[in-house]
């Protein structure tokens, strides 16, 4: 009995995706991002408790969003093109395969790779500042005490300074805020190169996509505050939120190195965002790929 | 008319039209122009013509990986536009490339579970595949160390994982040596004797005279002859007659017979092997 929609068959695909990228070595970003943690959580003890554990913060962010975002757009621009350079995509749609199953298989391979890398390196990332956070505390404490300040109060402080910069659950957050917006721009990256006709060129534009998503906030505030009606103003953001992804949605990563809370509310925000971005730029790749002369 | 109580042709083409539509200022380029064709249930069906004829375009029609711009294709009475038709269809492509970072059995199983097998009745029949195209020593072999008659192979192994009625090979000799060759032409002889019904494409005309029932010939996108390859290969008004152990007068005998009836000897001589043939023999003798 043939299934028109297989998650056995999209499994195998996306698996398959997995595999090929963990054996094109691009997992050893882990072991750089392993290093950058290390050396920004211990490199620079002079430091005030509150720009160490900033810094740190700062560093593993930049990191992370680097990581996610180079992994997306460049994996998920190799996949398609490579496939059908190499005409492997005719021995897999010879066999009983529906278009959109394959792309779905390939962009959940990118998405798993990259929601298992940002998983490991937020592992990494928080046992780093967990055991920094403990040094700085112990550290702070030893210098109250030297002064003689080292009141229930003053404690109570540093303990809550301390609590509010380290670990906490916002950390995870802005971990999964990275893939959220990695999610997105890998969904984007599959469609252009549904069209595209190399891989460089699908980087490139899937790139000044990723630059131009970042700043919408700021194109909109630019161009579209003076001067123009309340329809026009409209008009122009659903354009530029169809042309580019409003990436600047997902940007809280500022929020929390300050040690601000997320709240609920810009999680919900953040994942219906991501939801219909993914959901929009894969129905768009089926509707490009659907047609596709192979 | 077909009997419709009768199974579905394995394939039909009818009418086959393919267009591709160029840059702006360009030409559109017209590779396959109104080609019908039918391959019946277990019939070896070759379909041969030059370079740029329009091969490889009806082969992916037939596959649904192009889309006709006229006509219209089946496989086993479902439109190839419909994924289900390719459930009985085994296909090699020529020069077939697989994902560099399996290994060959690695590359079995996917293309397997893309079919829908599971478990040990897959590794099983992996593992067979292997074994019938030679491949048992490399299973564990990464694909990117593979040779292009290795991956010739593999190819093959993975168009007949799932046990097709219909394989579907596209130049299945290219870059393949004469006893790999040979041994492509005897697992297609095979699945003619099990049921399985063979399309094929192919630069080696013998190769193809040797196993195919029925032949069409394409040149310039354009079916130019179709048929049963005996009927069309024949010389209606020659006879062979091939002796052995005939002496000189024998021969001067029948010379004189043949002559003497207002027949006419077009000629005689001594039987040639092929170049294939002495290759192989020559090859496979014990050193």
């Amino acid at each position: 009995m043939f299934r028109s929609f297989s998650p056995a068959r999209i499994w195998t695909l996306a698996s398959a995706t997995v595999t090929q990228l963990v054996r094109m070595k691009i997992m050893a970003f882990l072991l750089v991002f392993c290093v950058i943690v290390v050396a920004a959580g211990f490199a620079f003890p002079v430091m005030n408790p509150e720009q160490q554990l900033k810094l740190l913060k700062d560093v593993s962010f930049g990191a992370l969003q680097v990581f996610s975002v180079v992994i997306a757009i460049v994996s998920t621009a190799l996949l398609l093109p490579r496939d059908l350079e190499d005409r492997t995509l005719y021995t897999i749609l010879s066999k009983p395969v529906p278009r959109y199953e394959y792309l779905i298989g390939k962009l959940l391979g990118v998405l798993v790779l990259i929601g298992a890398g940002l998983i490991l390196m937020d592992i990494a990332f928080s046992a780093v500042l967990w055991l920094r956070q403990n040094i700085v505390f112990a550290q702070a404490l030893a210098a109250l005490k030297q002064e003689g300040t080292a009141t229930p109060e003053t404690i109570a402080q540093l303990q809550e300074f301390v609590g509010r910069q380290g670990l906490t659950w916002n950390i995870h957050l802005g971990v999964l805020a990275i893939f959220l917006k990695a999610s997105v721009i890998a969904a984007l990256s599959l469609m252009i190169s549904c069209f595209a006709s190399s891989t460089l060129f699908t980087v490139v534009i899937a790139l000044l996509t990723t630059i131009i998503g970042h700043g919408q906030g700021l194109i909109r505030e630019y161009f579209l505050s003076e001067g123009m009606n309340q329809m026009m103003k409209k008009a122009g953001s659903a354009l530029l939120a169809v042309i580019t992804p409003d990436l600047g949605v997902f940007d809280v990563v500022d929020t929390i190195i300050n040690g601000e809370l997320v709240s609920a509310f810009s999680v919900g925000v953040m994942v219906g965002t991501a939801a219909m971005y993914v959901t929009g730029y894969a129905v768009v790749s089926h509707l490009l790929f659907v047609e596709k002369e192979l | 008319m077909p009997d419709s109580d009768s199974p579905p042709a394995a394939v039909t083409v009818e009418n086959l039209t393919k267009v591709f539509k160029a840059g702006l200022g360009k030409q559109a380029f017209v590779a396959v122009k109104d080609v019908s064709l039918t391959v019946q249930t277990g019939e070896v069906y070759g379909l041969i013509g030059p370079n740029g004829s329009g091969k490889s375009t009806t082969m992916k029609a037939i596959l649904g990986l192009l889309a006709p711009t006229v006509g219209k294709t089946t496989i086993f009475g479902k439109s190839s536009t419909e994924v289900e038709s390719r459930r009985d269809v085994g296909f090699l492509p020529e020069n077939p490339y697989f994902y560099k970072h399996l290994s060959g059995l690695e590359t079995l199983l996917f293309y397997g579970r893309l079919c829908s097998m599971t478990g040990r009745d897959l590794k099983d029949k992996a593992r067979e595949m292997l074994v019938l195209t030679g491949l048992e020593d490399a299973a564990n072999r990464r694909v990117a160390g593979f040779s292009k008659g290795m991956l010739q192979r593999l190819g093959l192994a993975q168009a007949l994982l799932h046990q097709p009625r219909l394989v579907i090979l596209d130049e299945p000799t290219a870059g393949v040596d004469p006893a790999g060759s040979r041994k492509i032409r005897d697992l297609i002889m095979g699945f003619k004797e099990n049921g399985i019904t063979v399309l094929v494409t192919s630069h080696l005309l013998e190769q193809i005279q040797e196993v195919c029932d029925r032949v069409g010939i394409m040149a310039h996108g354009s079916m130019v002859r179709e048929g049963r390859l005996d009927d069309l290969i024949s010389v209606e008004n020659e006879t062979e007659l091939v002796l052995a152990n005939a002496s000189p007068d024998l021969l001067a005998e029948i010379r004189s017979l043949v002559e003497s009836k207002g027949a006419k000897l077009v000629r005689s001589g001594h039987s040639r092997t092929t170049l294939e043939r002495l290759f192989l023999e020559a090859t496979e003798e014990p050193q």
